[in-house]
């Protein structure tokens, strides 16, 4: 087990190193003239000149790339071209904002999913209807539509929830709770209804197969075969589909951010992304990678601890 | 059923969740509350990158910065210069040196106290921190302590903007002590009318001000608290201000009907100008543009009032030139130079030797492809074609600089003369990328450098010269809109989106 750890998290190294290779060098290409984006339009070729000097713009791109990529070992991802903040200390104040929302999110998804998709399999008839029409109308509104929805009707119209996030330091859990609510909701609708369809059709492909008939034929209830023997068989198609939409997550939180003005990785992405920040850029790729990284190898884990033959492989 | 490990752990997430979603539903209230009297809460597009003065930035950028920063002269919101920290200012007949009287009765939140040699530190440091608006000080050669409570500003040549920018960012004087440390960057310190709670201020989140006691001048201090909460998403900030959370802030017509409908008030003002930028007049890249008459005929090509009302929701005036109505350049009888003649716009192309038409390409831009594509239908009907080109990127300072559109539809501010002719103009401008000019030009141009308390005066004649030129397709001046609740006021700030701080005050 040690040694799949150990062989995961190297192979996620190596992952973190090609992609900040290649983020450094396509961020290069599409960056343009960084100090004329810093100084605006009225900057002299003086000023640029000094501007360039001033962020090491003036070395080789090589060594510009090694110099990012030792510093980074040694925990320095560099400071913000525009803002002179140091990355990992707007990643700090950013991060528990956006996991805050996406593990609620997850849990939550986990749970109710599970419900519904069980429900689904084992009653069929009208329930499994009622769920599959409502994971069709649940996946085709998008995030964001379901977020300006829940702020119209329940922030600006009811008054329930603050429209926009009140979260600051030292803000007492309640503003967190309430400040999360709605965007944790929008995320949630979307998550719901695909993972339900996903554990719904696990279960009911595990109710039919031959072990199932073999435990009901020796007199075991059908609560025990459940939730004993075919949840853990499905549990892995439904660890998948959380895992992938854990990291899709990841993507549509940055509108939600937006749109709840939520201090977390989002409104960091964009702005860095537009104004081509590429110390901040860089910061917010290394943080995605290594959360797909660490997810995958989780959900393996919990796999291999739910189901002993996958161990082995 | 014997409970393993992992039916615990499921019971256990699901009493937590239960417990998250029970707050969320039972306790429901909103979070911000009703700000006091005393306290004001603004909507602002972003944060700052620095809270260095000399990092300061124009428009609603320099907003922030008055929280915690005097400047030497204050502007106020009809664009009259009045004393702040400098208490009186005059030039000598040649114009090239500004003689600053300073006060003598103002220290900085640190303790420093505020007197010449203080005045001299924060010229001498902007002119050399590489702000974005480092070219304030461009014609300022040095500053010299006359005595504790004056300085000369010696210039390289005449600037009849530089008073202006002394009301700007050139102007903000932070504490002497502060300047250049890297402590000033996350935390100002100022003259200013308040001074910024760092516990409860996050970047690009909020930074929250308190009231300075002992603040040299009251009636410039009218909250005991003042909120800046970062909205940078339009949707975000609409919603922060119907529900309460912020008292004003800058919209657009579309969500302005929405703030409309939820009984907030508009305080609007124009300060951009949308239309062409005919750049290539001499005909380098593209020789057709360098008949005045194809400039004139592009500019008799578009309904401007049609476009106006389909496009902006009327939110706006149309007009033929770019100056903008306060800067003092502007003339009545420009104003509808171009109507709308089509036949006209044919009959100038035909006179020009285009009568089977020409080709010119602009870039496409976002957020402005709605008026491209009515601006390229109405050069089709007179027999122009308008190819879009690729979108600009983050890099188009350099492209329009390295001369690579001849001609381009945007939206340019509308400042003081002489700060609008260093930007469209002059050969120095980087809207003038093929550095076009004229002697009969140039001497305007130079009569406005020159002419001292005439300059804004002066600037009408290069004003007329390029609207009867041709040098742009000016379509309108373009409303901000700013709206706020009934429990503030607000007074617009000419040729600023974003009002001074000194502009708002509780309701009465």
């Amino acid at each position: 087990m040690i040694r799949f750890i150990l062989k995961r998290l190297g192979s996620g190294l190596v992952v973190l190193f090609a992609v900040s290779a290649l983020t450094f060098f396509l961020l290069y290409i599409s960056s343009g003239s960084i100090a004329r984006n810093i100084l605006g339009d009225q900057a002299t070729p003086e000023q640029l000149a000094l501007k360039e000097a001033e962020l090491g713009l003036d070395q080789p791109i090589l060594a510009r790339y090694f110099r990012w990529l030792v510093n980074a070992f040694g925990g320095d991802l560099g400071a913000s071209w525009f803002t002179s903040e140091p990355v990992t200390s707007s990643l700090a104040t950013r991060i528990p904002v956006t996991m805050t929302m996406v593990f609620t999110a997850m849990i939550l998804i986990a749970i109710i999913a599970t419900l519904i998709g069980v429900a689904a399999a084992v009653k069929r008839g009208w329930v499994d209807r009622v769920v599959q029409i409502g994971a069709i109308i649940g996946d085709s509104v998008p995030g964001f539509v379901i977020g300006v929805l829940l702020v119209t009707i329940l922030a600006i119209q009811l008054g329930l929830f603050p429209a926009t996030s009140t979260i600051s330091p030292g803000s007492p859990p309640d503003a967190w709770v309430l400040s999360m609510t709605l965007p944790v909701i929008a995320l949630l609708i979307n998550g719901v209804t695909g993972g339900a369809q996903q554990i719904r059709s696990a279960v009911i492909k595990q109710l039919e197969r031959d072990y199932v008939r073999t435990l009901r034929s020796r007199g075991i209830g059908e609560r025990e075969i459940l939730f004993k023997h075919v949840l853990r068989s499905a549990a892995p198609a439904g660890l998948t589909v959380l895992s992938l939409q854990l990291i899709g997550m990841l993507g549509g939180v940055v509108i939600l951010e937006q749109i709840f003005a939520l201090p977390g990785m989002g409104p960091l992405a964009v702005t860095a992304t537009s104004q081509s920040d590429l110390p901040v850029v860089m910061g917010v790729v290394m943080y995605t990678v290594a959360v797909v990284i660490v997810v995958n190898l989780l959900v393996d884990l919990a796999n291999g601890w739910l189901n002993p033959k996958v161990r082995t492989s | 059923m014997k409970l393993g490990p992992k039916a615990a752990i499921t019971a256990i997430t699901v009493s937590a969740a239960l417990a998250l979603t029970a707050c969320g539903g039972g306790t429901a209230k909103p979070g911000s509350g009703v700000p006091a009297a005393t306290a004001l809460t603004i909507g602002a597009l972003a944060d700052v990158r620095s809270w260095d003065p000399a990092q300061a930035h124009v428009g609603h950028t320099l907003q922030p910065y008055q929280a915690a920063y005097d400047s030497l002269i204050l502007r106020e919101p009809d664009g009259k210069l009045s004393p702040m920290l400098a208490t009186a200012w005059k030039y000598n007949a040649a114009n090239t040196v500004l003689t600053v009287d300073l006060r003598t009765d103002v220290t900085f939140s640190d303790g420093a106290k505020f007197d010449a040699e203080a005045a001299k530190s924060n010229l001498d440091h902007f002119k050399k921190a590489n702000g974005p608006q480092m070219a304030q000080l461009t014609s300022v050669a040095d500053v010299k302590v006359v005595d504790a409570d004056t300085i000369d500003l010696n210039l390289t040549t005449p600037d009849p903007s530089l008073e202006y920018y002394l009301s700007q960012a050139a102007g903000l004087m932070g504490s002497p002590k502060a300047l250049g440390t890297e402590a000033i960057k996350t935390e100002p310190v100022g003259s200013g009318p308040y001074v910024m709670e760092k516990a409860s201020s996050v970047k690009d989140s909020q930074s929250v001000f308190n009231a300075r006691k002992d603040y040299w001048n009251k009636d410039l201090q009218k909250y005991q608290k003042l909120t800046f909460k970062i909205l940078a998403d339009i949707t975000a900030r609409t919603n922060a201000l119907v529900s309460g959370q912020v008292d004003a802030a800058l919209l657009d017509p579309k969500t302005g009907k929405q703030a409309e409908g939820a009984k907030m008030i508009l305080a609007k003002n124009e300060v951009d100008w949308q239309g062409l930028l005919l750049m290539d007049r001499d005909g380098t890249k593209n020789p057709a543009l360098k008949d005045v008459r194809v400039r004139q005929a592009i500019n008799y090509a578009f309904d401007r009032k049609t476009i106006l009302d389909q496009v902006m929701l009327g939110q706006g005036t149309p007009t033929s030139q770019p100056f903008g109505k306060e800067s003092g350049a502007w003339d009545e009888k420009l104003e509808n130079k171009y109507p709308y003649d089509p036949a006209k716009a044919k009959a100038l192309l035909k006179e020009a030797g285009y009568a089977s038409g020409l080709t010119i390409e602009v870039p496409a831009i976002p957020n402005f492809e709605t008026q491209i594509s009515v601006v390229k239908q109405q050069l089709a009907d007179i027999g122009i074609t308008m190819n879009i080109g690729a979108a600009l990127t983050n890099t188009f300072t350099s492209d329009v600089a390295a001369q690579k559109f001849n001609t381009m539809y945007f939206s340019l501010f509308q400042g003081e003369p002489w700060v609008a002719i260093n930007q469209m103009i002059s050969t120095k401008a980087l809207y003038n990328p093929f550095k076009n000019t004229t002697p009969e030009l140039q001497a305007k141009i130079d009569a406005v450098q020159n002419g001292g308390t005439d300059a804004n005066k002066l600037a009408q004649e290069v004003n007329k010269y390029v609207v009867e030129q041709a040098w742009f397709a000016p379509l309108f001046r373009v409303n901000q809109m700013y709206y706020h609740n009934s429990k503030v006021d607000v007074k617009p700030q000419i040729q600023m989106a974003v009002p001074s701080i000194y502009n708002y005050s509780p309701a009465k």
